[in-house]
C-alpha cells in the first residue's frame, strides 16, 4: 500500500490559452482554481490545502501562499513542488497524499500556470535564461534558452539512430491534429509536412513548429480521499503507479542518450502499478519540442530504443491507433504555460469527458516526460475511479 | 562593451579555472583520491565527494559529442550579431564533457564525433572563454 492509493483527482479545470494581456500569472491559475473546484462539485470551505508552483514566467517565492492569499484561504498547508515539468505536478500529487494520509488536509487544490507571452510584454518578466543554472558555463556561450538544449540531444538521436526532421514534423502533424479536435486549444490550424519542412530553422535541427508554444494559460486540479471521492458522484481518476528519475541539471551534464531518466521513471512507475505499456490506453508526454515526444514513445516501452523517430512516422501517435500521444494538442499545439495540461487531459479521458478526442473507454492513461533539458522524469499511471 | 553573460570569476571553486583560461590554459580539477578529473570545477569530487582537488593541465583535444546552430536570438538583441552560431557539447579526452562554441565552423561538414582543439576567446576584461576548433 501506498499513499498514493488513496487519493483522487476529482476535478480539473483550464482557462483560455494564448494571449491574454493584463493577466498576472497568479489571476490565470486562480481563475483555474475556482473553476476546477466547482468541477469536483466542492465549494470554497471545502478546501484545506494550496500546492502549486509558479512557473518560470513570473518566478517567485512562497507561490502557493500567494495563491491561497489571493483566494481567500487559510489552509494548513501552502506548499510548492518545482521538479520540473510533468514532475512538478506529480510531485504535488505526491505531498498531498501524504498531507492526507497524515490527517493535514482533506481537499487540496493545485493551481499551475504561467503568463509568458503577456510578462515580456509588461517588461516585467525574467528571461528563462537566467534561470536553466548555467550562468557560469553556458549562457556566456549563448546556451541561453531551453529549446537549444533539446536542439543538442535531438541532434545526437539523428547521429545514432538515423532519426529525421520529417520524423519530427510527424510529430508536429499529428499534435496539430488533435489541437483541431480541442476548442480551447492556442492553435487549431492544422498543419501539413511541408508546412513543418518549410518552417524556419531555430536551433538545429529544430524548426518553428517542432517548438513548443509560449502562451498565457492557467490549469488546476483537485485531489482528495478517494472516499470523498465516491461521495460526491463526480468521475475522477486514481494514482495506479508513479516513478520519476533524475540524472543531471544542465545539458553538457547529462548521461547519453540511452541512460537519460525516461526510461527509468516509466519501468519504475508501470512496476509500481502492476501494468505494462501495453495496458495503457492513451499517453501525454511533456512535448517541450517534438523530439521530447520520440524520446518519450522509447522511454515508455511503446517502441524499442531509437525507434521513436519510425513510430512516430508510422501514425502510431494519432487518436485511432492503440496508444493515441497528446490528444488535446500537446505544448505543441494546445498550449504551453508549464506543462499541467498533460495530466488535466489525461484525467478528463478517464473522466469521459475529453469529447471528440475521447478514447472510447479509456481505463489506463499515463502521463510523462521531464523537466530542465532531460534532466528529471516523471511518469504517472493513472486509471479510473470507482 | 558587450552585454553577454559573464561567468562569476570570484567563485572559490571554479576561479583557478577562469584564471588558467586568462592565461589561455585548460586546467580542470582532480580528485586526489579517486583520480576522477571533472566539470564544472566544485569543492567536492562529485564521485567519491572527497576534497582533495588538484587542477591538472587538459591536453585540449577532444571531439564533438554533439552540436547545434542557433540560429535566432533569443529573449533581447544580446545575440543578435552571433546568430547563426554553434553551441557544442565537446567531450575532452580526458574524459569530461563540457559545452563552449564551435569557432569558424564549416556546417557543410561538421559532425558529432569531430576531432575539435581548444582555442580561447578574450571577451571583457578578465574573461577568456574556452572555445573549439574543428581539427582539419
Amino acid at each position: 500500500m501506498s499513499v498514493l492509493d488513496g487519493i483522487a483527482i476529482v476535478g480539473v479545470a483550464e482557462t483560455a490559452i494564448g494571449k491574454l494581456p493584463g493577466r498576472s500569472a497568479i489571476s490565470l491559475q486562480a481563475e483555474a482554481g475556482v473553476a476546477a473546484v466547482a468541477a469536483a462539485g466542492l465549494a470554497k470551505d471545502d478546501i484545506d490545502g494550496v500546492f502549486s508552483f509558479s512557473g518560470y514566467s513570473q518566478a517567485m517565492m512562497l507561490h502557493a501562499a500567494r495563491v491561497a492569499e489571493h483566494l481567500g484561504l487559510r489552509p494548513e498547508l501552502a506548499v510548492v513542488t518545482d521538479v520540473g515539468g510533468p514532475g512538478t505536478h506529480h510531485a504535488a500529487l505526491l505531498n498531498v497524499a501524504a498531507a492526507i494520509d497524515a490527517g493535514m488536509c482533506t481537499a487540496a487544490l493545485c493551481t499551475y500556470g504561467e503568463n509568458g507571452i503577456s510578462i515580456r510584454r509588461s517588461g516585467r518578466g525574467r528571461a528563462p535564461g537566467t534561470l536553466t543554472g548555467g550562468e557560469d558555463f553556458e549562457a556566456p556561450y549563448g546556451q541561453i534558452a531551453m529549446i537549444s538544449g533539446y536542439a543538442l540531444f535531438a541532434q545526437r538521436h539523428m547521429h545514432l539512430h538515423g532519426t529525421t526532421s520529417e520524423q519530427l514534423g510527424a510529430v508536429a502533424v499529428t499534435s496539430r491534429y488533435h489541437a483541431s479536435l480541442n476548442d480551447n486549444a492556442h492553435k487549431r490550424e492544422p498543419i501539413t509536412l511541408a508546412d513543418h519542412q518549410a518552417s524556419p530553422m531555430i536551433s538545429s535541427p529544430l524548426r518553428r513548429l517542432d517548438c513548443s508554444l509560449i502562451s498565457d494559460a492557467g490549469g488546476a486540479f483537485v485531489v482528495t480521499s478517494v472516499e470523498r471521492a465516491r461521495s460526491l458522484g463526480v468521475p475522477y481518476a486514481r494514482v495506479l503507479g508513479y516513478g520519476a528519475a533524475t540524472t543531471h541539471h544542465v545539458p553538457s551534464q547529462a548521461p547519453d542518450l540511452h541512460e537519460l531518466g525516461g526510461p527509468l521513471a516509466a519501468t519504475r512507475a508501470f512496476e509500481r502499478s502492476g501494468m505494462t505499456a501495453a495496458d495503457v490506453d492513451a499517453v501525454y508526454i511533456h512535448d517541450a519540442c517534438t523530439f521530447s515526444v520520440v524520446a518519450g514513445v522509447e522511454a515508455l516501452g511503446l517502441c524499442g530504443e531509437g525507434e521513436g523517430g519510425p513510430y512516430a512516422e508510422s501514425g502510431a501517435l494519432a487518436l485511432g491507433s492503440k496508444c493515441p500521444v497528446n490528444l488535446h494538442g500537446g505544448m505543441l499545439s494546445h498550449g504551453h504555460a508549464g506543462g499541467v495540461f498533460h495530466l488535466l487531459d489525461a484525467v478528463r479521458q478517464l473522466q469521459g469527458t475529453a469529447g471528440q478526442r475521447q478514447v472510447d473507454g479509456a481505463e489506463v492513461v499515463v502521463a510523462h516526460g521531464n523537466g530542465g533539458v532531460f534532466s528529471t522524469f516523471s511518469t504517472m499511471v493513472l486509471g479510473r475511479g470507482g | 562593451m558587450t552585454g553577454k553573460p559573464r561567468p562569476d570569476l570570484n567563485d572559490a571553486a571554479a576561479a583557478p579555472y577562469w584564471e588558467a583560461a586568462a592565461r589561455h590554459e585548460l586546467m580542470l580539477p582532480r580528485c586526489d583520491g579517486c583520480g576522477l578529473v571533472f566539470f564544472p570545477p566544485r569543492e567536492h569530487c562529485p564521485g567519491c565527494w572527497n576534497g582533495d582537488l588538484s587542477w591538472q593541465p587538459m591536453s585540449g583535444g577532444g571531439k564533438v559529442w554533439t552540436f547545434t546552430e542557433v540560429h535566432v536570438a533569443f529573449y533581447d538583441d544580446t545575440w543578435a550579431e552571433d546568430v547563426p552560431y554553434v553551441v557544442a557539447v565537446i567531450e575532452l579526452d580526458e574524459g569530461p564533457r563540457l559545452l563552449a562554441n564551435i569557432v569558424e565552423p564549416d556546417m557543410d561538414r561538421l559532425s558529432i564525433g569531430d576531432r575539435v582543439e581548444v582555442v580561447f576567446e578574450d571577451r571583457s576584461e578578465g574573461v577568456s572563454l574556452p572555445m573549439f576548433r574543428a581539427i582539419k
